[in-house]
């Protein structure tokens, strides 16, 4: 029988999301160009065989600018996929069992796309 | 809590038409009002009864429609109204698919039959009149008063006029809760987001020249749920009736939260 007012107190502010909410932000800015750049170099390479475009990822600026993408990516999608799983799931047991299986895909993604990216480059 | 069906209590059944004008009443002058009833006592699921009201004899508003159907046909339908010029925020409602205030709302600007509901995905005390509890409470939550540390001066807490001016579009809210009931971010969470409304009247005393503790107060809302549960999906915003701008509020509330980071 708890009081409305202690009900929407709750545990209290976590003090928390700012840097989140800010990350967010910059990492959508970032994906601008960097996306803009990627379906670029797609369109391209449409018709170019295997060994051009291989060449292509492998010259340093392509490369950075490939991993800069990976990374501002990855981060930008677990945060988003964190917002989803905030806003509608919401028993404590599925929250945390879906919060750690998108931090691991997300995880996953960025360091499998970083290797092929890295492999490419130092041509091994 | 996401919910896209109604729980099996509240599913809406078909009601009874009250009072059909005859075939050969005149065109024009009966308008109809489909009305969801709800009555906790009977145990029965809610439903959507049929009014057709005499504009020969009633006000161009919804609530005075509404107030008409109360005096004329049925004097159980159940709702809130008290100043009837939209200043007190009692008679909040959705009307024609939009939540609304019903006396500052023209019939005339419904196309025909006007549906009427109460505020969405809030708990139904009778008819048209919702438990706002929870709504009352987050807004005591952010202590809506004037808080400050220096002595208090003798005679008052002085403003200046470019100082005053930063509360418009701020002090006017009524809390009629038209805002925060159709966001969908406070109808999934409404128990820890605290919605359009209360965090434009958090931004109210933050913005308030006089208010001492502002970084309290900021401190307070820093939170996933409390403010950043907001998408700015705008519903807010298109939604009140005063012309207000929760969104934009909220907007600045989150740019304090970057600037003092
Ligand atoms: S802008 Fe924010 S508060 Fe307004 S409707 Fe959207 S989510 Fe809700
Ligand atoms: S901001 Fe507008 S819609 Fe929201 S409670 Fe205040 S007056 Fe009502
Ligand atoms: S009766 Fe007061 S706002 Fe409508």
């Amino acid at each position: 029988m708890a009081t409305p007012l202690k009900r929407v107190r709750g545990l209290g502010a976590a003090h928390g999301g700012t840097e989140t909410f800010w990350r967010q932000r910059v990492t959508a800015i970032a994906n601008i160009p960097l996306v803009i750049f990627l379906i670029l170099s797609i369109v391209c390479h449409i018709g170019a065989s295997y060994a051009e475009v291989k060449a292509y990822l492998a010259q340093p600026i392509v490369a950075v600018l490939m991993l800069a993408l990976i990374i501002s990516s990855a981060i930008h999608m677990r945060i988003g996929l964190k917002e989803i799983i905030d806003d509608y799931v919401h028993s404590e047991g599925c929250k945390i069992v879906a919060i750690i299986a998108t931090t691991f895909f997300a995880g996953a993604v960025a360091i499998a796309s970083t290797l092929s990216i890295l492999k490419i480059v130092l041509g091994s | 809590m996401v919910e896209f069906t109604l729980p099996k209590n509240s599913k809406v059944t078909k009601g009874k038409s009250w009072n059909p004008p005859a075939k050969n009443a005149e065109p024009g002058r009966w308008r109809e009002y489909r009305l969801y009833r709800y009555d906790p006592d009977t145990g029965e699921n809610p439903r959507v009864d049929t009014y057709w009201v005499d504009m020969s004899d009633c006000g161009p508003m919804v609530l005075d429609a509404l107030i008409w159907i109360k005096n004329n046909i049925d004097p159980t339908l159940t709702f809130r109204r008290s100043c009837r010029e939209g200043v007190c925020g009692s008679c909040s409602m959705n009307v024609d698919g939009t939540n609304t205030l019903a006396c500052t709302m023209h019939a005339e600007d419904a196309k025909g039959a006007i549906a009427i509901y109460p505020l969405p995905h809030m708990p139904v005390i009778k008819d048209l009149v919702p438990d706002m509890t929870q709504f009352y409470a987050q807004h005591r939550a952010v202590e809506p008063w004037l808080k400050t540390d220096s002595p208090t001066p003798q005679k008052e807490w002085r403003q200046s006029r470019e100082d005053r001016e930063k509360l418009n579009g701020l002090y006017e809210c009524i809390m009629c809760a038209c805002c925060s009931t159709a966001c969908p971010s406070y109808w999934w969470n409404g128990d820890r987001y605290l919605g359009p409304a209360v965090l434009l009247q958090a931004d109210r005393w933050i913005e308030d020249s006089r208010d001492e503790r502002t970084g309290e107060r900021l401190d307070d809302l820093e939170d996933p749920f409390r403010l950043y549960r907001c998408h700015t999906i705008l519903n807010c915003t298109k939604a009140c009736p005063k012309g207000l701008n929760p969104a934009e509020a909220i907007a600045s509330l989150k740019r304090k939260m970057v600037e003092r980071a």
